[in-house]
């Protein structure tokens, strides 16, 4: 009678641009479920977009959590949203070279747009909190 | 009952864009769209050209869009589509060469890209006969055993049709096939070929291709497990 021994196969793939990019999509997703969700109920639905305003900012980056919230907020979703366009302009432009071109000008308006985000949750509001 | 099918049909010795034929064809609901086919090519239309061999779902030659959806001629009865329009187009994404023959050699290029056969350099056993395998070893890469190489999950692909370099779904199956097989050691190598940017990472999971296959091979899984695989060097 014929006896098989299991054996537990690994291998060793070097992880590239792509591998990391698929690997950050899906744990900035599922950072996002909360992220995202907690975000939409507080500005749509507890406080509403008609009452957001300077003052609404001011009081809310008085609190350390919640800067460092959307801090968290801007940095999964924005790199998630950009990466995604990323995916979708690869099934319009085809060249090598184009790509290349395409790859550095979204990791510019990513950059561009994190750093001013970022600037803005640093610096805060102007104001001292509570109002006057 | 009477069938209106209208083919797609183009010679590029003679036409300059394609048109659409229709014929009134007498059929049974138990007819297959490929004796439709046979029908019109037999007593109607001697130049219209379509690829067949077996006739029974095996030999894959005759997958082309049906209704809009890519399937074996020779699979898909007239009753099923519940309609008498039936509408014969070949398969997107490769050049027509002519009428519902499609150019399928950048198909088998992608095919022959992921090494689709048994790498293994190591001695034979002791007994100079077969690597032996289990049961569960065997069963770990069954399921995409079953490719015909028809090219219809390929063809349905909307990565495919944006960008034809994308290896596709049907050489990621015939990968899987050998990478998850406890007896082949080049597993390592065709995870490189799949892991670069035109491998597994253009599959946005559009599942067209599972609904495509023939042979009912949950394509989107497999594409899935060689993801894994990549990420976690894993092959259990």
């Amino acid at each position: 009678m014929a006896s098989f021994t299991q054996t537990l196969r690994r291998v060793r793939v070097k992880p590239n641009y792509e591998t990391i990019a698929w690997k950050w999509m899906r744990y900035s997703a599922f950072a996002m479920i909360p992220l995202v969700w907690g975000h939409m109920i507080l500005q749509d639905v507890i406080v509403g977009v008609h009452r957001i305003d300077l003052d609404y900012v001011a009081m809310r980056w008085a609190s350390l959590f919640w800067r460092i919230y959307d801090a968290l907020l801007l940095g999964f979703a924005f790199a998630h949203g950009v990466n995604g366009l990323r995916q979708v302009l690869n099934n319009f432009i085809h060249g090598d070279r184009a790509r290349k071109v395409m790859n550095w000008l979204l990791f510019l308006f990513w950059l561009v747009i994190t750093l001013i985000g970022g600037a803005a949750l640093i610096a805060g509001v102007n104001r001292a909190f509570p109002l006057p | 009952m009477e069938v209106r099918v209208r083919v797609f049909r183009f010679n590029p010795e003679v036409d300059r864009r394609p048109r659409y034929d229709v014929f009134t064809v007498e059929a049974e609901p138990m007819d297959r769209v490929l004796d439709l086919l046979e029908y019109i090519r037999g007593d109607i239309d001697g130049t219209l050209s379509f690829r067949r061999s077996c006739g029974h779902g095996i030999c894959g030659s005759d997958a082309m869009r049906i209704n809009g959806r890519n399937m074996l001629a020779c699979k898909a009865l007239v009753k099923n589509f519940g309609t008498n329009e039936i509408t014969i187009e070949p398969l997107l994404g490769l050049r027509v060469l002519k009428d519902l023959i499609v150019d399928m050699e950048p198909f088998f290029e992608h095919y022959r890209s992921v090494l689709p056969y048994l790498i293994n350099d190591e001695p034979l056993p002791e007994d100079g006969r077969e690597r032996l395998q289990s049961p569960a070893e065997r069963e770990r890469f069954d399921d995409t055993t079953k490719c015909i190489l028809c090219a219809a999950c390929t063809t349905s692909c909307p990565s495919f049709w944006a960008d034809g370099r994308y290896v596709g779904p049907a050489a990621i199956v015939n990968a899987h096939r050998f990478i998850f097989d406890s007896r082949d050691r080049g597993a390592a190598q065709r995870l490189e070929i799949l892991n670069q940017q035109m491998g597994v990472w253009r599959c946005r999971t559009a599942f067209n291709c599972t609904e495509a296959c023939p042979r009912e091979i949950k394509i989107t899984q497999a594409i899935a497990e060689v993801k894994r695989a990549i990420q976690t060097g894993r092959l259990d």
